[in-house]
């Protein structure tokens, strides 16, 4: 399995989210990752992003999200960047998902997905920007689903 | 994503495919919706050709649902892919929404 590198700069702007979904599975499809793998980094990058595009900015100016993937040593790291106000989304009150309907909050569910679907989540506030990174684990035979890989060597 | 709605048996059936996320997802709100207003009040979503959905999704279906309360009214799913399944199960949403494997057998829940 070759490494990889994905580099990402949107804007704050929801149709930016069709921009990381096509680029995500070109990656992924780079690399072999089974299409629930493939799935999963979309959503914890798409509800991550999401939440910063709504929540982050008190102006209407136009910022820049910086997201980073890497695959190294059979797992996804995710670097999410903002410069939006301190947001850590590890801290965020998980909704109830037990309770009956009429009881369920609309709300909070992305953040709680996003955490779900990651093996590790790791915040920073670094100056004016929230800096997140998150680990997924990728199984070997997620890995073995995928085409072969020639070795760079 | 596309949807197409029709009724059969007095259940309204809707087939959607392609992703249900935060640009496609007020759409699908709408549509949903405008139906339940009508006095709809049974459907069945096929999602067999549904290969991605974010919490945008799940908000509209959380929110027919809501409103399906005062009418007794229900929503039933059908044909998800086991990650698509996966992310009900995370959200909790398998003890709202009832899951079967095809159209035939969710109809048959009516």
């Amino acid at each position: 399995m070759t490494a990889g590198t994905l580099s990402l700069h949107l804007r704050n702007d929801l149709s930016e989210l069709a921009t990381v979904s096509k680029n995500l599975e070109e990656f992924a499809t780079s690399l072999g990752l089974s299409k629930r793998t493939m799935f999963q980094l979309n959503l914890v990058i798409d509800e991550l992003v999401t939440n910063i595009i709504n929540y982050a900015y008190r102006d209407d100016a136009e910022h820049r999200i910086t997201v980073i993937v890497r695959f190294e040593e059979e797992s996804l790291v995710m670097r999410v960047e903002d410069d939006g106000i301190p947001f850590n989304p590890i801290l965020s009150a998980a909704p109830d998902c037990s309770c009956p309907v009429e009881r369920r909050v609309v709300g909070k569910l992305g953040i709680h997905l996003a955490r779900q679907f990651a093996d590790d989540l790791v915040y920073e506030r670094c100056g004016n920007r929230n800096v997140l990174t998150i680990t997924k684990h990728v199984r070997e035979e997620t890995l073995a689903e995928g085409p072969q890989k020639s070795r760079s060597n | 994503m596309d949807i197409v709605g029709k009724k059969q048996n007095g259940i309204y059936v809707f087939t959607v495919s392609g992703r249900l996320d935060s640009n496609t997802s007020p759409d699908f709100e709408t549509r949903l919706l405008g139906v339940i207003k009508e006095g709809d009040k049974n459907f069945v979503m096929n999602f067999e050709g549904v290969d991605y959905i974010s919490s945008a999704g799940l908000r509209v279906l959380l929110k027919a649902s809501k409103i399906l309360q005062n009418s007794a009214g229900k929503i039933v799913l059908c044909g998800l892919k086991d990650y698509i399944k996966e992310v009900f199960e995370i959200a909790g949403f398998v003890t709202i929404f009832p899951i079967f494997s095809t159209v035939d057998s969710a109809l048959h829940q009516f």
